[in-house]
């Protein structure tokens, strides 16, 4: 099911081409063979759902992908430059699997540091700040050290972090990791927003129904080989199985239809009562006692000029 | 350049925030202040003995707080995972570990500015013989030392009602109060002499190397009776510890703080024991290879130079730096080669 197979390669965000990493001990024995001959291209403009099992070697071709890990064999081109290169890291935005922060930087102040990494000029940088930080709901704790937030609160300064640059690629590993269910309502609608813009996302998560609200594309490894890969459609459909969905159809019609059809078929059929998803429940309950916020893309990120 | 000082700034901040790096400031710099309250022997060198214990807190403690600091920032974010994030936008390898060295030198500055400041109240604050018509006597300045640890106890004071009061680093607040308390107590120095007579009031007649009692007081507002010829040494020592925090840095991007820290201790031992140690050596023994791998830290360590009166020259401060500045730049080197290839994350 790979789905390599795109005309010009050079146009994609991330080529990834025969990718091997063994880890190393302190003499320089192997330990672990955590990738082992991974191809991967991620196409503009997609979102890309990268899923694995622990220790199948998400996070391990991820910073092999940013230049932190250096791969063992293989080759990687993002945004047409090496792993390690200074210029395709301008524009690209990370958010890693844990968020580790300054602990006695308050969120405006960690959100400065990565402008000024960026060599961002002081007043761009503190709009783009402030925007981040109404974005991500975070005003009210904007002057307070870090260190003292909880998991979510520390996550929405990771996730304001890796957008500063307003990336063209923007790789999340575990990006709803500690969020409740509003955050991550809001992180899974800035994914959308964001690849409605153009920009390329890939994603890595242990939460499947986040991966398929939002994801064009899913590649599945496990033990560093990728299993599976192609569109949620392709993946999830399952040809022979066909259901209708009716409504206002009384219980007695109901048992006289699935006759008629399991006439038809030759075999029993399932009739079932579809239920909305746990997340959409909460979010409803929640609406009611005006807890919940119309999500807004921070306003630099929706400029052309940006 | 912004990338540089951004991330020296916040290996800045972070570190004066731990809790190990201002206990270890007050700790040498009340130490320092505490050497003329407990001598006992008075062989008109309590002053050199005032001078030579404060230089030492500053080169022990210093070299402790500036490996400590790399190590921190170095080898634990490599190991906790801020560093990955850092690495994750665009900066280079060797900015990152040139930046976390000039965090740590501003740490070692800091603590340096403060340390010298209290060394030069301690050697006011010894007995020195005073020979005057109304005094004749050994004379001590108590004032200036209960000011100075007055001092520290009012930086504690204050960093803690900055933090109750508007939120603001407790850390960064006793680290920077007790510089400021030290420096002011320093500079307030000069309007009194050592038995206590004020300038201001007094005038030329309260100057202890002049005059009489009873004779006619000139105009003389300020005068600091402070032994100036210590800055260079201390500046000495300074650059000693740049040397420090580019080896603790250089180190810390494949070692743990512990092992950079034990690493750090030896290479000051070796050095302060060259002479002893690598004397007469040929370059091509074992010997003589470590003494010209290791830096020679005879150099930065100039106490006995300035006892009786004596001057350290400005050329040779000059020179020293430069030789400083060429060893940190060996160990930068050193560090960001191994650190190019190292897996972080």
């Amino acid at each position: 099911m790979s789905n390599n197979d795109v005309s010009d390669l050079s146009q994609c965000p991330i080529v990834i081409r025969g990718l091997r990493k063994t880890f190393l001990d302190f003499w320089r024995r192997p330990t672990v063979e955590a990738v082992k001959g991974l191809d991967l291209t991620v196409r503009r403009g997609e979102v890309y759902g990268f899923l694995g099992p622990n220790g199948s070697g998400k996070s391990t071709t991820i910073k092999m992908i940013l230049g932190l890990l250096r791969p063992t064999a293989g080759t990687i081109r993002v945004l047409g430059e090496a792993p390690d290169s200074v210029k395709a890291k301008r524009k690209i935005g990370y958010l890693p699997e844990i968020s580790h922060l300054h602990p006695f930087l308050t969120p405006r102040e960690t959100l400065m540091y990565y402008a000024d990494l960026f060599g961002m000029p002081k007043r761009e940088a503190k709009r783009r700040v402030a925007e981040l930080i109404d974005m991500v709901d975070l005003a009210a704790a904007a002057d307070r050290a870090v260190g003292g937030f909880s998991k979510g609160m520390a996550r929405r300064v990771g996730v304001a972090q890796a957008l500063i640059n307003a990336p063209e690629l923007l790789i999340l590993d575990e990006p709803t990791s500690g969020l409740d269910p509003i955050g991550t309502r809001e992180v899974k609608d800035l994914v959308r927003m964001l690849a409605q813009g153009g920009v390329t996302v890939l994603m890595t998560s242990h939460l499947l129904a986040d991966v398929e609200d939002v994801c064009d594309r899913v590649a599945i490894v496990s033990h560093g080989v990728l299993q599976a890969e192609g569109t949620i459609g392709e993946l999830l459909r399952q040809p022979d199985v066909v259901r209708f969905g009716v409504e206002g159809l009384d219980d007695e019609s109901a048992a006289k239809l699935r006759e008629m059809i399991e006439r038809h078929v030759g075999h029993p059929v399932a009739q079932d009562y579809p239920a909305i998803s746990l997340e959409a429940f909460f979010l409803q309950v929640v609406a009611k006692e005006g807890k919940t916020r119309e999500f807004k893309l921070a306003p630099y990120l929706e400029r052309s000029d940006k | 350049m912004r990338a540089v000082w951004a991330i020296a700034r916040t290996t800045f901040i972070e570190a004066i925030q731990q809790p190990v790096a201002f206990l270890m400031y007050l700790f040498s710099v009340a130490l320092t202040l505490l050497v003329p309250v407990f001598q006992f022997h008075r062989f008109s060198e309590d002053g050199r003995l005032a001078r030579d214990s404060g230089l030492s807190c500053m080169l022990v403690f210093g070299m402790a707080l500036a490996v400590c600091t790399a190590g921190r920032s170095v080898s634990k974010e490599i190991a906790d995972g801020t560093a990955a994030s850092v690495l994750g936008k665009p900066v280079p390898r060797p900015v990152f570990v040139c930046s976390k060295w000039l965090g740590c030198a501003l740490v070692t500055a800091m603590f340096c500015l403060g340390q010298l400041a209290a060394l030069m109240i301690a050697e006011r604050a010894s007995a020195h013989y005073v020979l005057r018509e109304d005094f004749n006597g050994y004379a001590t300045d108590p004032i200036s030392l209960i000011l100075a640890l007055g001092g520290l106890g009012l930086a504690l004071l204050a960093g803690a009602a900055r933090h109750f009061f508007g939120r603001h680093r407790f850390g960064a607040s006793v680290f920077f109060g007790v510089l400021y308390s030290q420096v002011a107590v320093l500079l307030f120095s000069g309007f009194y002499n050592r038995l206590g007579q004020f300038y201001p009031v007094h005038g030329e007649a309260a100057c202890c190397e002049h005059h009489a009692a009873g004779e006619a007081a000139h105009a003389l507002f300020y005068h600091p009776e402070l032994n100036l010829r210590v800055i260079p040494a201390a500046l000495l020592v300074f650059f000693g510890l740049l040397v420090f925090a580019a080896l603790g840095t250089a180190l810390s991007t494949r070692m743990r703080t512990g092992t950079v820290l034990a690493v750090c201790a030896g290479v000051l031992f070796t050095g302060l024991a060259g002479d002893t140690l690598f004397n007469g050596s040929s370059l091509l023994s074992f010997r003589g290879a470590v003494s010209g791998v290791l830096p020679d830290l005879q150099n930065f360590w100039l106490c006995d130079a300035i006892a009786h009166g004596g001057r350290i020259s400005p050329g040779y401060v000059w020179l020293a730096g430069g030789y400083a500045l060429t060893v940190c730049t060996v160990f930068l080197l050193a560090g960001c080669m191994a650190f190019q290839n190292r897996d972080v994350g």
